[in-house]
């Protein structure tokens, strides 16, 4: 087999990265860092292995439900159901994304055997749950059945009495939802439609969903999930600058804090100005859009590294100015000298310091009233709205004249130039579209966190969403959703529930062995953890597969030279290639 | 009729250097000029202040009756130059499709606005460029089925054609042409030029060609300026410039003749 070397070094180099990476996490130990490695090398070993397609996409995709089920178990079973569906419906993709069929009766096959592995491995899961995991966690194999009973509803209604009776119908359940969610999404994908409205409404379909379920299993998933999301609209935003147009921006945080600032000192207490949200959510990203601007004026003449260095500082200071706007003790004043002459100007708290600007009003809406910290549901499908109407104009913007001028920008500055495309007008409408979109996350992430202080903006954010766009693929949309669910899954929901899993194991076997908990830490400060992560991430996915997860088929070609066939006469050419135009 | 392009006393130097030196001449609406000369006579750097990408540090060149030293190379692709590359610069990871439309976008109007809600002026103006573009795609001899191909993907020739199409798709009154047949095998340059004599031809169009190929250039242009180190030696029929000493001395004196193609003599390059 020619490529054994490539899959043991894949693994291999999957392995000991995620073992690395988990051993330095406080509350994991050897033995999870070692098992963890062994599902990061078993996903990478999946990825490159020489399985039909159809079964590799089930694995892939129902490893992450299983992970999902196994890490979220021990509280709250019911996430295997929202597991099953979402992994049947990856599969559905994954599958269709390596091996597309214009049948679509045959898509469906393929997507419903995808989708079933998918389910049934995260129905798998719960099994492993009952009699290993949860036991070792202080939680009888009975317990967690019940449990499980009571948030799978239907279980509960149809009075399965045993243990195995809600295990096996679990299991069934989440196969028959990933099988049906994987065929309607490869049914719906291998229609010719241009936009695919089914396809669009298959994912939808669990994505409306799962606050339902999660509100009826008690799950409280939603925590998690927003702040994700928010993540992936910066993230896209953050994609119009680095993929479609090519800037390397490092300091796009700056506007996501810009976006949240204006909403703050327009909507809150603070500064005595308390305008409607649905206002405040239009001038927050017309400011941000405005700074975007701002910015990518004095980087006209910048191109690739030097371009990087001027946003990160960019990034930099604006986090420094809205802390330093704060202001010094109440009635002070600033002395400036202009020509000698002392001006004293009056201390005004615009951005409350340090401390930030606490709290901000939430939006409001005639039926629903003030959205209640409490209920994440209606933040939920404000932020999808908000979310697929940021999709839908990126969308347009792509596919247009403003769109193409990006591209063509990215591809070649001055053969660009030289085809009528006026370069400056370009750069700056990318910068402020790309700005624009972060203003709208700004705004929504100030009033669904009633608060901001200026370290929330640091330069760790905008690394993170750039490590989102390269994993996924730069200038390709759903790749940049793809890389941002799996980056900020694992941020937010895998890695630290996984860590809580087994501080109770732990727990569970110290109490057993009557010594003392003392050495179980508790969650620390997980900053150094995750910019590890992100660091590894990057340099992995650089080595291995430098176009992102799903690359936009435009670079895929530009990245491997050794794949595509050159002309030998190309070779000649560039032998004489011009000096003067070649730079 | 005044002349379309008119370089007045064009000098360009770059540091001690002076890659064009004192350059006046004229192109008559309606003519196919051929420029040639050996390698490094300054021939892409004409070129190069006629576009924009250089400013002339001496000298006049006035387009249509209008100054453009100094003009942005964007703007004097929309007063009417499109141009080629000597090295291929196309949208290497853009489509086919995408680069010639990519080449309209200084013909179309629709502002952001009109971008994000598709206003049917918008949509209206998309279908016909697309129309435009297969068009032109055609015309160079590019199928339907190479539109969709990424620009990099293409054979050599063919992409030298798409960058024909990306030029003059911008709706050029000049079409500038960059050693259109460099590095290709003879029966691709013989397809290229069978493509410059039609657009020669069909279009209202006027031409400069910057050629190593001489029989490409002596066949097909009206009239010939002959630059050697960055001074203009010659100008005038093929047949006379042929026979001119000064340029058979040029070329001579590059030790290229033997090799023909990129630099050979012209009276002795019958191949
Ligand atoms: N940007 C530049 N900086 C310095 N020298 C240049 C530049 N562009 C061209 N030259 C020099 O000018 C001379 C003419 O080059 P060029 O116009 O490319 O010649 P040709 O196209 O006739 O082969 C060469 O010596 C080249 O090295
Ligand atoms: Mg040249």
């Amino acid at each position: 087999m020619p490529n054994t070397k490539r899959y043991l070094t894949t693994g291999g180099v999957g392995f000991a990265v995620g073992t690395f990476f988990l051993w330095n996490y406080p509350n994991l130990g050897l033995g999870a860092a070692l098992l963890g490695g062994l599902v990061i090398a078993a996903l990478c070993l999946l990825y490159s292995a020489p399985l039909p397609d159809m079964i590799k996409a089930g694995l892939i995709a129902g490893m992450f439900g299983a992970v999902m089920t196994i890490v979220y178990g021990t509280h709250k079973p019911g996430v295997a159901i929202i597991a099953g569906m979402l992994s049947g419906l990856g599969a559905g993709l994954l599958a269709f994304q390596r091996s597309p069929q214009a049948n679509p009766k045959k898509a469906a096959i393929l997507g419903a055997e995808a989708g079933a592995i998918a389910g049934a491995w995260t129905g798998l899961a719960l099994f492993v749950m009952a009699f290993v995991i949860a036991p070792a966690a202080g939680i009888s194999a009975g317990d967690f059945a019940e449990h499980l009973s009571e948030t799978v509803i239907l279980a509960d209604t149809l009075g399965l009495g045993s243990d195995i009776l809600i295990l096996l119908f679990a299991f069934g359940f989440s196969t028959l939802t990933g099988a049906l969610l994987g065929a309607a999404a490869c049914a719906a994908r291998s229609l010719p439609l241009r936009p695919n409205i089914p396809l669009l409404a298959v994912i939808a379909l669990p994505v409306l969903l799962i606050p339902l379920i999660d509100r009826a299993g008690n799950l409280l998933l939603l925590d998690a999930l927003i702040p994700i999301y928010i993540f992936i609209l910066l993230a896209l935003g953050l994609n119009i600058v680095v993929g479609y147009a090519g800037l390397l921006d490092l300091g796009y945080a700056a506007f996501f804090a810009i976006g949240a600032y204006t909403t703050a000192m327009l909507s809150s207490p603070h500064l005595g100005i308390n305008l409607s949200f649905w206002l405040v959510i239009w001038v927050a990203a017309a400011v941000a859009a405005i700074a975007g601007l701002t910015l990518g004026a004095p980087t006209l003449p910048l191109r690739g590294d030097y371009l990087a260095i001027v946003t990160l500082g960019f990034g930099e200071i604006v986090p420094i100015l809205f802390r330093s706007l704060g202001g010094g003790p109440p009635g002070g004043t600033l002395t400036l000298r202009f020509f000698g002459m002392p001006i004293g100007i009056e201390q005004v708290d615009l951005t409350g310091g340090n401390k930030g600007i606490n709290p901000i009003s939430p939006p409001h809406l005639p039926l629903i009233g003030d959205f209640e910290p409490s209920n994440k549901i209606p933040w939920y499908y404000l932020l999808i709205v908000i979310m697929g109407l940021a999709i839908f104009f990126i969308n347009r913007l792509r596919d247009s004249r403003q769109g193409r001028a990006w591209m063509a920008m990215r591809e070649d500055e001055l053969a660009a130039d030289a085809m009528g495309i006026n370069v400056v007008r370009t750069k700056l409408l990318a910068f402020s579209m790309g700005a624009m979109f972060s203003g709208f996350g700004g705004a929504f992430y100030g009033a669904f966190i009633g608060a901001i202080f200026p370290s929330s903006f640091d330069f760790s954010v905008s690394i993170i969403l750039l490590c989102m766009v390269i994993l996924g693929g730069l200038g390709n949309m759903t790749g940049v959703i793809v890389g941002g669910l799996l980056i900020q899954g694992a941020d937010k929901m895998f890695i630290p529930k996984g860590a809580e899993l087994f501080r109770r194991i732990a727990e569970t076997k110290a109490r057993a062995e009557d010594t003392s908990t003392v050495g179980v830490s508790a969650l620390q400060d997980l900053t150094q953890q995750r910019l590890l992560l992100f660091g590894i991430v990057l340099v992995v996915m650089m080595l291995v597969r430098p176009e992102g997860l799903l690359p936009n088929e435009r670079r895929k070609a530009e990245l491997h030279p050794d794949d595509d066939t050159i002309n030998s006469n190309s070779v000649a050419a560039e032998a004489e290639a011009d000096p003067s135009l070649a730079a | 009729m005044a002349p379309l392009l008119q370089a007045r006393g064009i000098t360009k130097r770059f540091g001690g250097l002076t890659a064009v030196s004192d350059v006046s001449f004229e192109i008559e609406k309606g003519s196919i000029v051929g420029l040639i000369g050996p390698n490094g006579a300054g021939k892409t750097t004409f070129f190069n202040m006629i576009t924009g990408l250089y400013t002339p540090s001496d000298g006049d060149m006035i387009f249509n009756g209008q100054r453009i030293n100094g003009t942005k190379p964007s703007e004097v692709t929309k007063l009417g130059i499109g141009r080629t590359f000597q090295n291929i610069r196309l949208f290497a990871h853009m489509t086919a499709l995408e680069n010639v439309l990519v080449g309209q976008h200084c013909r179309m109007h629709t502002g952001l606005l009109g971008t994000l809600f598709r206003t049917p002026s918008m949509r209206a103006e998309e279908k016909a460029a697309r129309q435009k573009a297969f068009a032109l795609l055609e015309y160079v001899g590019l199928g339907r089925n190479s539109a969709d191909e990424m620009a990099k993907n293409l054979p050599y020739g063919d992409q030298r054609r798409l960058e024909v199409a990306r030029a003059l798709a911008t709706d050029p009154k000049l079409l500038l042409l960059d050693e259109p047949t460099a590095g290709m095998n003879p029966k691709e340059t013989d397809a290229l030029t069978e493509l410059i004599y039609r657009v020669r031809d069909e279009r209202d169009l006027t031409v400069l060609l910057i050629e190593h190929d001489m029989k490409v250039v002596m066949g097909i242009s009206e009239r010939v300026t002959v630059l050697d180190r960055g001074i203009k030696i010659s100008e005038g029929l093929p047949r006379e410039v042929q026979t001119d000493p000064k340029v058979v001395e040029a070329y001579l004196g590059t030790g290229h003749a033997a090799k023909g193609k990129g630099g050979g003599a012209p009276v002795f390059d019958k191949a």
